[in-house]
């Protein structure tokens, strides 16, 4: 059956940015609404089943009442942790049963947890976060039958990979191996001077060390929009950006909207272009956390470095302009003229 | 986000006297040595002392029916908590509240609450006290995800972003009122969401992180000092015991309640604070005994107390009105 999975996050667009910056409240019933019309996006180019994942807020379940629909819908049977690993174990059983695309409805941090169980399964990420890059503010309707056209084979060539970022700590080795990748990030990995994790989310710009980015357009928000200010789309489209930023006046000032309404400026003191495979060694004498995806995840000891590098081979995304597209070409969306009378 | 030694030392010394109190009230309870209900906040700790560790005695909290994690971590002497709870003379409320109305307005303990959804609109008044007296005094007003589809809850929240009180409104959702998931008990299931309709920041953090709660808080007892008005945290947290004691917790399975055990709030605090050394084993150590003793005194003073006399039982019931100057626009007798 050709199937695909459903993946919401009840907690996105609800951290401490609404507290500390200006950040909105995306509220769990708008994500009701969008898993709705994602589902009805999906029946209508003829995918036949789909799973979405239980959570505690019943985004799931408030979806499906009182919506008709032919195709086989149901709530994933799952194991839960009632924490964002959530979102990685569905990810991940979802693709072992078969699922061929996978519809995200978070931030930048929620398609990270993802990511790190989709293999080669597409996503097609829409975003209900806070600083979003990677998903993309996309109708749902569209994003439901873009998604159901690569699902259903119409549409394999709107499907590329992402970049990631694979972080490397050595001290992660076993036995003598080599050290493996123990994390990713899509978008932004970031040395924050901050000893805590806490609660997740970076806004001090005085804070801001190294930061290694897999894009950096113009118009993106969040430490992306650093490199993008930096270099003005300056870079190819397969490089990545190494910015080192320190605080005090030295170095290049560059204003950069670092987080909703927060409009600062850091001190770029060197930066240098990435290309696929290139590593960024991180080693710092104060107590550090690396934020990925604009969350703190990881607590750096002084003088443990890790590594950051660039991997082109990151999850493979939907580009749902070019899947519909290439369908319309086709002309998949024209149907044979009714009979009967006018 | 700079904690002091002495501040984490306390942090940890409170969470593990919530801990070792609720832990001793749940034995006792099912011993027949506790008269009343009790509903334990064990599981919740670092919600309270989260919030707690970011206010003075001078600052006011309202609470709930599951208020013990509440009182300790704003001062409440645990003598006197649990000589209150045993129904003892010697109680903070001389043994006549019990379990669910335990206060000490010394310590801006404003009360346990019997009544679901009963802080907010007190938590507004203390909250208007302080702005017409214009002192810098915060409010945190505890309720639960029960309590948040009341409607106190919804005209506290109303009055607090009309006035721009310096209030903050913590929601412990703990994943059920009395038995009820809020899946099914709280319309558009999103508890964090619903103060963006007052007018007012919200956010939902993890509560089973006391530095995630006390960098939240920070923020907004930050907010409310420099009068922006109040603030809606939905803290995300678990009790490990049922609603109260006798519940025999059947509307949850053992699965899910081993998955947040493993999230334990003391447990991932000593893991933080002796992996980036800022405390040592033997510091945590020391308190755990000190707690321990803390606890047992606790009790046998509570034992020891004598019962309330039965000529004081109107006693502190009512309070005196002031024949003028209670308000500033009341008449004066003639």
């Amino acid at each position: 059956m050709i199937t695909v999975g459903i993946i919401a996050n009840p907690a996105s667009g609800k951290d401490i940015r609404r507290l500390v910056a200006h950040g909105s409240v995306f509220d769990n019933d708008e994500k009701v609404s969008i898993v709705r019309r994602v589902l009805l996006g999906l029946e209508a180019v003829g995918v036949e089943r789909v799973w979405i994942m239980p959570d505690s807020f019943g985004i799931g379940l408030k979806a499906l009442h009182t919506l008709k629909l032919e195709i086989e819908v149901s709530l994933l049977d799952m194991r839960r942790t009632f924490s964002q690993e959530d979102s990685r174990l569905a990810a991940q059983q979802m693709v072992e049963n078969g699922a061929r695309c996978l519809v995200t409805l978070g931030g930048d941090g929620t398609n990270r947890i993802v990511a790190k169980a989709s293999r080669d399964v597409p996503l097609m990420p829409i975003s209900t976060g806070t600083n979003n890059v990677f998903p993309n503010m996309i109708e749902a309707s569209i994003a439901g039958l873009a998604t159901g056209l690569v699902a259903c084979g119409y549409a394999g060539e709107a499907v590329r990979h992402a970049p990631q970022i694979d972080v490397i700590q050595p001290e992660a080795s076993h036995n003598g191996r080599q050290p493996e990748v123990s994390d990713i990030a899509l978008v932004d990995a970031a040395v924050y001077a901050e000893r805590f994790i806490a609660s997740r989310a970076i806004w001090d710009a005085s804070k801001i060390r190294d930061v290694v980015l897999t894009r950096a357009e113009p118009g993106n928000i969040g430490l992306s929009s650093i490199g993008g200010h930096l270099l003005g789309g300056n870079y190819q489209p397969d490089q990545g950006v190494y910015l080192k930023v320190e605080p005090g006046n030295h170095g290049t000032r560059v204003v950069a909207p670092i987080g909703p309404g927060l409009i600062r400026a850091v001190n770029v003191t060197d930066h240098r272009l990435l290309s696929p495979g290139d590593e960024v060694v991180i080693n710092h004498s104060e107590p550090c956390v690396l934020a990925l995806d604009g969350e703190r995840e990881i607590q750096i000891k002084p003088g443990s470095p890790l590594r950051l590098r660039l991997n082109a081979n990151g999850p493979q995304v939907i580009d749902a302009h070019k899947a519909i597209e290439l369908a319309a070409k086709a002309g998949f969306f024209i149907q044979p003229p009714q009979e009967g009378p006018d | 986000m700079d904690i002091s030694h002495d501040k984490l030392l306390w942090m940890y010394k409170t969470m593990r006297s919530i801990r070792a109190f609720e832990d001793q009230l749940h034995t006792d309870f099912a011993a027949g040595k506790i008269p009343g209900f009790v509903h334990l906040y064990a599981g919740e700790e670092a919600v309270a002392t989260g919030v707690c560790a970011n206010l003075t005695d001078s600052d006011f909290i309202t609470s709930t029916h599951r208020g013990h994690g509440h009182c300790i971590a704003k001062g409440v002497d645990i003598n006197e908590m649990m000589a209150e709870i045993h129904g003892k003379a010697t109680g903070s409320c001389k043994g006549k509240g019990g379990s669910m109305h335990i206060a000490d307005v010394n310590k801006g303990m404003l009360g346990a609450n019997g009544i679901v959804g009963g802080g907010p609109p007190l938590a507004c008044g203390a909250g208007l006290t302080a702005k017409l007296k214009g002192t810098d005094q915060v409010t945190v007003c505890f309720f639960g995800d029960g309590a948040s589809n009341q409607g106190t809850t919804m005209e506290g929240l109303n009055l607090a972003g009309v006035w721009k009180l310096p209030v903050v409104f913590v929601c412990e959702n703990n994943g059920y009122a009395e038995t009820t998931s809020p899946q099914y008990s709280v319309s558009g299931q999103d508890i964090a969401a619903r103060a963006r309709g007052f007018g007012m920041p919200s956010a939902a953090v993890d509560g089973l992180d006391v530095f995630a709660i006390y960098e939240a808080i920070r923020e907004a007892v930050s907010r409310a000092r420099r009068g922006d008005g109040p603030t809606f945290i939905e803290a995300q947290t678990y009790r490990y015991y049922g609603h109260f004691e006798g519940d025999t917790i059947k509307y949850r399975d053992k699965d899910e309640e081993e998955q947040y055990r493993s999230r334990d709030c003391l447990q991932r605090f000593r893991g933080v604070v002796l992996e980036q050394e800022l405390l040592t084993q033997a510091e945590l150590d020391a308190i755990d005994a000190e707690v321990k003793k803390t606890i047992a005194e606790a009790v046998a003073f509570a034992d020891s107390s004598p019962m309330p006399d039965t000529k004081d039982i109107l006693a502190d019931v009512y309070v005196s009105f002031p024949e003028k100057e209670m308000w500033p626009f009341q008449a004066v007798p003639a």
